[in-house]
């Protein structure tokens, strides 16, 4: 067989609309992860609740430590068997989100240790607490030193919709499946998608990248 | 529905012989993918353009693309060229290129993060240049480089459930099948979840023994941090 370059041209458009999929899905995920790991850093940094704190560190460590792909499995299969019909969409997001927050609440924990102790001591002394305290002065400043972070975290994101495809959530891995699964040539169509992919990852990377040399000499 | 704890005796063992196949997997991609990963390193630092810019391509390539089209590309793309091999081999090297590729960066990491003076005192207080190596740069880098090598081999443990999509009889592929014959998703996932866990836990603790061991007093100047994948 020779590589017929015309089949992955053919697929570019569906493969298009597939990216966008791959992007709104990635994107939504990483904005729950973050809204979600921000609030556990809150009840890990700003509580004194020790059962939530191991209860956390559990999560982090089954996250951490099992392969994703059977998290995804484990909440789109067993949902439905526990009376909760969500679907594969939701099962998906949902288990995006439940990784990646595991790995940015270990990111915002990086970028707290670079708030200087002066910040909080400052803005007691002003007589400042609770929300305000972390609301408007220590988690921008945590979120601002995590950035480079966070863009890097969006590439794992970004890759790992990827394995959505195997549960019927049809976003760029799965358009190309289809595709060739009628034409039958599998190596022109996914040589595209695997460009496709590239391209998304390797400019997230490089944005991230430039971000930190930036950031670092701002600090110097 | 309650647990039925049955499912566990009964299928305990088809899930411990995909458990096997797992490892079995695993060891075989580091054991093909850290010689790489060493060669891509030195290479990537060639004074030979060709070479540098090939390796570059190659490590910036399986970093920046989902493990799982790497997997189905090189599934399709070796009988397209007339390589026919069993799902098993494809994917030790499909996990091995990958692998090979993120050991690279943290082998590279490590080079860089050893100061250019400790090598040069070496030589000045009369150290041969495998003296220098054996004595001086390597037992510092080793520190360097172990704990990130170590989160490279655990990635590839959880990456290693990919290779379920292209019908390898790993353990996530054997978990698949029994849920699909006993309509039981929370037990047989539960129990490689599990496994896969504590494989993590045995792995992580017995590489920072090894390194303890290793580094003694050393102290670790840098952390690289290098991300696999999940």
């Amino acid at each position: 067989m020779k590589f017929d370059i015309s089949y992955t041209f053919d697929a570019l458009p569906r493969l298009f609309e597939g990216a966008l999929v791959t992007l709104q899905i990635s994107l939504l995920g990483i904005a729950l992860s973050l809204c979600l790991a921000t609030g556990l850093t809150l009840v890990r940094e700003a509580t004194g609740w020790t059962w939530a704190h191991r209860m956390l560190a559990v999560y982090i460590s089954f996250i951490r430590g099992t392969p994703l792909l059977v998290q995804i499995f484990l909440i789109f299969y067993v949902s439905p068997v526990i009376g909760l019909d969500i679907g594969p969409f939701l099962a998906g997001i949902l288990a995006i989100t439940l990784n990646s927050a595991a790995f940015v609440v270990e990111i915002l924990r990086g970028g707290l240790a670079s708030v200087p102790k002066g910040q909080f001591e400052a803005a007691r002394a002003l007589g400042l607490n609770g929300w305000v305290l972390w609301g408007k002065v220590i988690l921008p400043q945590t979120f601002i030193a995590s950035v480079p972070a966070l863009v890097n975290e969006y590439t794992q994101v970004l890759k790992a919709t990827a394995l959505l495809s195997t549960i019927t959530i049809v976003e760029l891995m799965r358009v190309s499946q289809q595709i060739y699964t009628r034409n039958y040539h599998p190596v022109e169509v996914l040589t595209g998608t695997f460009l496709m992919y590239f391209v998304m990852c390797f400019a997230v990377s490089r944005a991230a990248a430039q971000l930190e040399t930036r950031m670092k000499r701002r600090q110097a | 529905m309650g647990l039925e704890l049955s499912i566990f005796i009964d299928y305990g063992p088809r899930i411990l012989v995909g458990f096997w196949l797992t490892i079995k997997i695993v060891v075989l991609a580091i054991a093909i993918g850290l010689p790489l990963g060493v060669f891509l390193a030195l290479a990537r630092r060639s004074r030979l353009a060709l070479l540098r810019f090939a390796a570059t391509a190659f490590i910036e390539v399986f970093r920046n693309t989902p493990f799982i089209i790497q997997v189905f590309l090189i599934y399709y793309v070796l009988p397209f060229y007339g390589l026919r091999l069993p799902a098993e081999q494809v994917g030790v090297l499909a996990l091995a290129a990958f692998g090979s590729a993120y050991f690279a960066e943290v082998i590279r990491g490590g080079i860089e993060a050893m100061p250019a003076g400790q090598l040069e005192s070496a030589h000045a207080i009369g150290m041969s240049e495998t003296q220098a190596m054996r004595y001086v740069v390597l037992p510092q880098a080793v520190g360097v480089i172990l704990p990130p090598l170590t989160n490279q081999m655990l990635s590839l443990i959880k990456e290693s459930a990919i290779l379920s999509t292209i019908t390898v009889q790993e353990m996530t592929m054997t978990a698949l099948r029994i849920q699909g014959e006993t309509f039981r998703p929370f037990e047989a996932f539960i129990m490689i979840a599990l496994l896969y866990w504590l494989l993590n836990e045995v792995v992580a603790i017995g590489m920072r023994r090894l390194e303890r061991g290793l580094t003694r007093k050393t102290p670790r100047s840098t952390t690289l941090k290098v991300e696999g994948g999940r």
